[in-house]
């Protein structure tokens, strides 16, 4: 128990804390109130959705159902981040030789590095759920018991998720590993699984798109549907101690039969993962000359493409954006009946007149929420030392990143653009103007992405996963994006309101963008070097 | 010609090197010798540009690597102890890789790559990806890297760890071929009997201050290196 005690505080300080940002002596500014700052705020910002929603529900008393939804949403996303973050949280980790050759048994490794996952998504979940949990005792002002139910809730809801992840992991783990490419195959696998996981959720999607209507029994298919979440509705509703007990403990024995069961095989698919094929038949090389940009931007491209975790990441985002393309194409006459049934004073010309400015908000929901340069600085490592041994700038270091970046990230919101244009009848302006949005903004994102990755570097993580999901720079370069997101599309609305001209509204914001790209370049010409060559 | 002037790097209230001054001059092996934590990788680290230092200057070749670093840059070439790769490289793609940012000619590269794979063993796993390879492996595709743009300064931290004896005598081969040239070569180890029968000077540091430089015949005298540095280090 001293043992496991011990090496659960080592790994939890070492891995989980995501503002270590590097070996330099931090201020109070960065170390404690940024962080904070930032955390209230998006819990400030839940707690506002979480509020709008309880007084709509309050109108047909079913208050308690606004805990179903978040219960269930944070669950479902716990699981779907979870099935790209288990592989490489769970094996092939930097520690696994002196972890493995110390006497501690496997199950132990195992459940160190699970109890780490959990931690994370525990502290994760906690920001969207305790702002929902908090809002509901505001309105409700509920008894004590709930208050020790909702505690409990906390604790356990990431539980399951976590299980059924980690089995993903080892699914996918144990079949790549017999590949050459497994990288490749991984991914591919990851994608498969979240797909099929999206699909299950898309049924349930329609489910709960009526549920303002028909609230009541949709919760109930929940409760039925999810124990954890059902269990936790009916405990707040109807509070006894035996069912309280019930809940813990069948969670308790799901985390020990998992851990029995995984541990079985967990030697084996760890060793099985840092296998690697060696093709032995082809010995030809090729000697070839590139110039810097380009020898650069390949290396920075098989980086992205050989991390599952950085594509699935990145490339979550954007083929949502296609998909989110597609059926805005498709479903285009449902969404203006949508639309027209909640605001009275809409009709079909003018939403058809306003579509150039949808389309423009919809390329910058897909610019912004994607940032793929928050993380690479933090992925090269060690390796940060022959970047800086070598003859060239740092700023076009930098620079040759931030366009690798937009190489991934353009083609896709392109595809994006060109089926709209091929369904839309635009005029030959908005789609200059929609184009140019769709080099202007990634660069934006991207140029902040990489400002945030130099001030907050994560160069010793243990695995990719860290760095991607949860360091610093990954967590503020998201807020960041969602912020502009935000403040971009509400002030669409109230532009278009006002009658301006679509091009006018879509040109002001371009102008914007420009002016934030030239402060940023501006801001990287000045600083990058100095802060580039601090990163240690 | 390399001239280490002053430099002073602190780490918070830690000073790394204190006050170091000293000079290598062309065809020179020189080899920086001290405990570990010594202040030998910081020093090294500064020289190539990875480090900046508070005070002080680093000349190369008559240019300051903290006002042109790039064009010093271009005349070093620097091998880790413990060299970080790009795993999911092939070794012949980083080895490019590296040619591209030295802006090395294709008929160099054909020449250089061809004649340190094959002496160093490693041609028939140079289409191999680096992440399959041994520690040795690695630090050998680290020297074809460091050595296909013919630097004017090989600097290189510990090079001898990893390398079976084959690649330690090719290596030690190189760096005499290199000093017949007219180039320098600076290295840090704890290998003092290589140091003593390979280098014409040496430098010994402790604390992050320089106790002892000069030529290999003056430091030890008719003593062994080992003994005279385990005497200054006391």
């Amino acid at each position: 128990m001293k043992k496991l005690l011990s090496l659960v505080k080592v790994s939890l300080n070492h891995d989980m804390n995501i503002f270590k940002i590097n070996k330099k002596k931090q201020g109070k500014y960065s170390k404690i109130i940024l962080p904070l700052c930032l955390i209230a705020y998006f819990m400030y910002i839940i707690a506002m959705y979480a509020s709008l929603m309880m007084k709509n529900l309050m109108t047909t008393h079913l208050e308690y159902t606004i805990l179903t939804i978040f219960a269930l949403g944070v669950s479902m996303l716990c699981l779907m981040e979870g099935i790209y973050k288990s592989g490489t949280l769970l094996f092939n980790c930097k520690d696994d030789n002196l972890l493995m050759s110390m006497p501690i048994s496997k199950r132990t490794i195992l459940f160190i590095r699970m109890f780490k996952f959990y931690v994370f998504e525990l502290l994760y979940n906690s920001l969207f759920i305790l702002p929902v949990m908090l809002v509901y005792a505001y309105y409700m002002s509920p008894e004590v018991e709930y208050y020790l139910v909702s505690f409990v809730s906390l604790l356990l809801l990431p539980i399951i998720p976590i299980i059924i992840s980690c089995i993903i992991g080892f699914i996918i783990t144990y079949l790549s590993s017999h590949f050459k490419g497994k990288n490749i195959i991984q991914t591919i696998l990851t994608i498969v699984f979240i797909f099929i996981f999206m699909y299950f959720m898309f049924r349930s999607e329609m489910l709960v798109s009526n549920f303002i209507s028909n609230a009541l029994s949709i919760n109930n298919y929940i409760v039925k549907l999810y124990y954890p979440v059902g269990t936790y509705i009916l405990l707040v509703n109807n509070f006894d101690v035996m069912t309280l007990i019930t809940y813990i403990l069948i969670h308790i024995l799901i985390i020990i039969i998992t851990l029995f069961v995984l541990s079985k095989i967990y030697f084996k698919v760890n060793s099985n993962s840092k296998k690697v094929i060696i093709d032995n038949k082809n010995k030809n090389y090729i000697i070839k000359t590139n110039s810097k940009a380009k020898a650069f931007i390949k290396k920075e491209l098989n980086r992205f493409f050989s991390t599952p975790v950085f594509i699935t990441n990145a490339g979550f985002g954007l083929v949502l954006f296609i998909i989110g393309c597609i059926l805005f194409s498709l479903k285009f006459d449902m969404i203006v009946t949508s639309i027209l049934e909640m605001n009275s004073s809409m009709t079909v010309e003018k939403i058809t007149n306003q579509l150039p400015v949808l389309i423009f908000g919809l390329v910058c929901f897909g610019s912004l929420m994607t940032s793929i340069t928050s993380s690479m600085i933090s992925l090269e490592g060690g390796k940060i030392n022959l970047l800086k041994a070598l003859p060239i700038k740092p700023i076009n270091i930098i620079l040759y990143k931030v366009l690798t970046s937009l190489i991934i990230i353009i083609p896709c919101i392109l595809i994006g653009n060109i089926i709209l244009f091929i369904r839309f009848n635009l005029s030959f302006i908005n789609i200059l103007l929609i184009l140019i949005a769709t080099i202007l903004i990634p660069t934006v994102t991207e140029l902040i992405g990489i400002i945030i990755n130099l001030k907050y570097p994560k160069i010793d993580a243990s695995n990719d996963t860290e760095v991607v999901k949860q360091s610093m720079s990954s967590f503020l370069s998201t807020i960041i994006g969602m912020g502009l997101l935000g403040i971009t599309i509400c002030s669409l609305f109230i532009l278009l309101d006002t009658g301006l001209n679509n091009n006018v509204i879509i040109l002001l914001f371009l102008v914007i963008y420009l002016i934030i790209a030239f402060i940023l370049i501006y801001i990287l010409n000045k600083k990058c070097d100095k802060w580039f060559n601090n990163i240690t | 010609m390399i001239e280490i002037k002053n430099v002073t790097k602190k780490y918070g209230e830690t000073i790394a090197l204190n006050d170091v001054s000293f000079k290598i001059n062309d065809g020179e092996i020189f080899a920086f010798i001290g405990h570990n934590g010594a202040g030998k990788t910081t020093l090294i680290k500064s020289m190539v540009g990875i480090h900046d230092f508070d005070m002080g200057d680093i000349i190369i070749n008559g240019k300051s690597i903290k006002d042109d670093p790039i064009a010093c840059k271009k005349d070093m070439a620097f091998v880790a102890d413990n060299p970080e790769l790009y795993e999911n490289m092939k070794a012949i793609d980083f080895i490019n890789f590296i040619c591209d940012m030295y802006d090395v000619n294709e008929d160099m590269r054909n020449k250089n790559i061809h004649k340190y794979a094959k002496l160093f063993e490693i041609e028939d796993n140079l289409n191999d990806t680096i992440d399959s390879f041994s520690h040795g492996m690695k630090q050998k595709v680290a020297l074809i890297a460091a050595l296909v743009h013919e630097p004017k300064i090989l600097v290189m931290d510990e090079p001898f760890v990893g390398l079976d004896p084959k690649a330690v005598f090719d290596v030690k081969k190189i760096m005499n071929e290199m000093v017949k040239e007219g180039k320098i070569v600076f290295f840090s180890t704890h290998i003092l009997d290589v140091a003593e029968k390979l280098c014409s000077k040496v430098a010994i540091i402790k604390e992050g201050k320089l106790i002892k430089t000069g030529s290999m015949k003056d430091i030890k005298g008719d003593k062994s290196l080992e003994k005279v540095f385990l005497d200054l280090e006391g």
